[in-house]
């Protein structure tokens, strides 16, 4: 049982790690580029190469990966000399620092010719002065300096030279200047260390944002995991016992025809029907800052999308199993001492007749995902599946790698977690 | 569960023909009682309810895709300013969308691409529909792979049906936004987008037959005469496994005329002039509140049936099928 566990657990790791690769090269291969997706399509080609060295995208493919996974401080340091650390402020921003002598936090920037350094001292006063002391020469002659800029990137500056740079700032537009850094490297910590980056589309941290999705889409999936399980489950057995009876075939059917049917498709007919014909609940989910359980009845349309179409998935497999089950010759045997049938298919069926859906509808998680992301978008909910969907369209590569990350995560832990369920529901399975 | 009982004994063994592995290597087979399977196969489908409806459903569109410039009286892109996002009228029978177009030349030109045609580029359309396509091209890499795997075993299996494995375990609809996200919309990348999502179920389908059928006499005979091992998986192995290779086949269509329409939904589908229906219920769906559900309504039931359609009939064959095993 552990040998097969540690087993598992190592085909999760590889699995994600195959994915995270895969997502880095499609992102990499496609057409279409992030700057153009973020900025606009009129930029210039300065302005694109500005924005993209900043993001440390004109970096190879693989030093990328490796800074996405592992961080890039590390490097940073080891270029800089420097010792680097990450601080969160007060208004909840991340920044980093370089460490200075007894414990103050210095920052450069350049002006000219001329080094600034801005000095954090212990009590969080930040002072600043020249610095021009820390030019060191290069071999080809000219006078270099590694340093961290006030944007969290580890700088390349190069004295004398005129590279301009472009930054979009929100409201004001392009703001361009000259004597910019070389070489850019964004300082992460890395996926490994529990950084995942921040987001290009956003400028923020794709950790915080993806949060709060995330805590979306699981109040959405757990409210309709809570509706559906006893309805299909308590369906499921209905039909099973009556095999082959007119409820049976009603159920199942009409059980399958939900469950086929797109989720967009699902979504559509119900906000027709109940929000545009009858006028009974709203047919989006627009939450703006507040959380989902602050308007019960935007939620009433995803939530009752979601039921349907997994309401005949779980019934089926429980119909099934409950089916199957009757036919055994146990239930025959509980009938022929005269036990009465609702206490034979409840104390005798119904504990075997269980196992087998409990632990499918842990293998559906996947489909379940599916699921809601297109009722995310359907109702313009705003949980994972939307914030995956706007990413990959714009080639967000920070934010599809954390947002397929967890997917995964999600979606190969629950089978490993079903698998692990079912040897203690069904004590006849081992694992060797 | 009665009707069974009342069924000739051939029909039985048709069946077991058309769904189980064969049992006996291929026998003489006459053009006559081809044509006897033919009928009894009918049969077996008229006589469940479930699948006779399915089978409807899915000739109705059948015939819509092929009869589609004779049935409608605009063409598809056709832009009537004057009447957008109308309901049903005489003119147009289901209505218009909000660039005036006929709906219901949208809808059948729309079957046709999921059914009958597929546009590789502008001017190359070729015969085979995006979702057919996508189903054959699952279909021919699951198959190889399954084939390969099953027969070979060993580190070869191992290493396949690991990897297999990876792939089943990512969420479908993430592969789908990845692949199609990153590739742009286009026909030829939804039918990519079909094949890798649909590869590892039909290998694994494959390679359980496989497993079973490589103990047989005749590709032991097979591999005594010395065959290649092209011939042993393509001309031996797999059309001795194509009974459950057919029925699932069947539900991939399904499945990838629902992907195409989610996709569409999305925004992923085929680029806008074309007549999409998943691309159709996401334009649709901006107008609904403006008063004008029929742009959204139609296609969403376009799809809602023919996916229903497909799977009531896979569903009535499988069952069909079970019964005589």
């Amino acid at each position: 049982m552990a040998k097969f566990i540690i087993r598992r657990f190592f085909l999760l790791v590889l699995t994600m790690f195959l994915v995270s690769i895969a997502v880095f090269m499609i992102v990499e291969s496609s057409p279409g580029n992030v700057a153009k997706n973020v900025l606009g399509a009129f930029i210039t080609p300065e302005q694109e190469a500005s924005f993209l060295a900043q993001q440390g995208l004109d970096k190879p493919l693989l030093q990328r990966y490796w800074f996405w996974l592992m961080g890039s401080d590390r490097t940073a340091a080891r270029k800089s000399g420097l010792e680097l650390e990450l601080i969160e402020t007060e208004a909840g921003f991340q920044e980093w620092w370089a460490k200075g002598k007894d414990n103050t936090l210095m920052r450069w920037d350049i002006e000219g010719d001329d080094l600034t350094v801005y000095v954090k001292d212990s009590d969080g006063k930040i002072t600043s002065r020249k610095d021009n002391q820390r030019w060191s020469d290069a071999k080809d002659g000219s006078q270099i300096f590694w340093g961290i800029d006030r944007s969290n990137h580890a700088v390349l500056w190069v004295k004398g030279s005129a590279n301009e740079v472009w930054t979009f700032v929100v409201g004001t537009g392009w703001i361009k200047s000259t004597g910019g850094p070389q070489s850019y490297i964004p300082l992460k910590k890395g996926f490994l260390r529990g950084d995942f980056g921040v987001s290009l589309r956003t400028g923020r941290p794709v950790g915080k944002s993806l949060f709060i999705r995330l805590r979306n889409s699981v109040v959405l999936a757990g409210i309709a995991f809570v509706v559906v399980m006893p309805l299909a489950l308590m369906l499921g057995m209905v039909a099973g016992i009556n095999e082959g009876s007119f409820k049976d075939r009603f159920l199942s059917i009409s059980g399958m025809i939900f469950s086929v049917i797109p989720e967009f498709a699902t979504g559509i007919f119900l906000i027709l029907i109940m929000s545009h014909w009858l006028e009974l609940v709203p047919g989006a989910s627009v939450f703006g800052e507040k959380a989902p359980w602050q308007r019960p009845d935007m939620l009433i349309l995803p939530v009752l999308t979601l039921t349907l179409i997994e309401l005949g998935y779980v019934l089926r497999i429980t119909r099934a199993s409950m089916a199957e089950v009757m036919r055994s010759a146990y239930i025959r045997t509980a009938f022929l001492k005269g036990l009465p049938f609702w206490q034979v298919v409840l104390r005798h069926a119904a504990k075997n007749a269980l196992i087998a859906p409990i632990t499918v509808i842990m293998l559906h998680v996947n489909w379940l995902m599916g699921g809601i992301v297109i009722v995310e978008v359907v109702f313009g909910y705003p949980g994972l599946g939307q914030y995956l969907l706007d990413s990959a369209l714009y080639k967000d590569v920070n934010a599809i790698e954390a947002g397929t990350m967890i997917m995964v995560l999600l979606a190969v832990g629950t089978q490993l977690f079903a698998d692990i369920l079912y040897t203690f529901l069904n004590p006849r399975i081992r694992y060797s | 569960m009665e009707k069974t009982q009342n069924r000739s004994e051939d029909k039985i063994k048709s069946q077991s023909d058309i769904n189980g592995i064969n049992q006996k290597a291929s026998t003489s087979k006459t053009e006559n009682s081809k044509k006897s399977r033919f009928r009894d196969t009918l049969a077996v489908l008229f006589s469940s309810k479930a699948a006779t409806t399915g089978l409807i459903l899915v000739m109705f569109w059948v015939f819509v895709a092929l009869l589609a410039p004779y049935i409608t009286s605009y063409s598809p892109t056709e832009q009537d300013w004057k009447a957008p996002n109308q309901g049903p009228s005489l003119s147009h029978p289901l209505g218009t969308d909000e660039l005036g177009r006929d709906l219901w030349s949208r809808l059948a030109y729309g079957a046709r691409i999921v059914l009958i045609i597929m546009p590789v580029n502008e001017k190359l359309w070729i015969p085979g529909g995006t979702a057919i396509w996508g189903v054959l091209a699952a279909l021919f890499f699951g198959a190889s792979l399954g084939l390969v795997s099953g027969y070979k075993g060993g580190w070869p299996d191992e290493i396949i049906m690991r990897l297999l494995d990876a792939m089943m375990s990512i969420p479908v609809i993430l592969l789908y936004l990845i692949i199609v996200a990153a590739l742009g919309a286009s026909a030829v990348n939804v039918v990519i987008a079909i094949a890798i999502v649909g590869t590892p179920g039909v290998a694994r389908l494959v390679r359980s037959l496989t497993l079973d059928i490589r103990t047989r006499d005749y590709v032991r005979a097979a591999e005594t005469r010395g065959e290649t091992l092209l011939y042993i998986l393509f001309m031996e192995i797999l059309p001795n496994a194509k009974g459950p290779i057919i029925i699932d086949a069947m539900l991939r269509v399904g499945y990838a005329i629902f992907a195409m329409g989610t996709l569409g939904f999305l925004g992923l589908g085929m680029p806008p002039p074309s007549p999409d229906w998943g691309s159709m219920v996401a334009k649709g769906r901006e107008f609904i509140l403006m008063g004008n559900p029929w742009a959204s309504l139609w296609p969403s039931l376009a799809i809602a049936s023919l996916v229903v359609g497909l799977n009531l009939l896979a569903d009535g064959l499988r069952e069909e099928s079970m019964r005589y095993q």
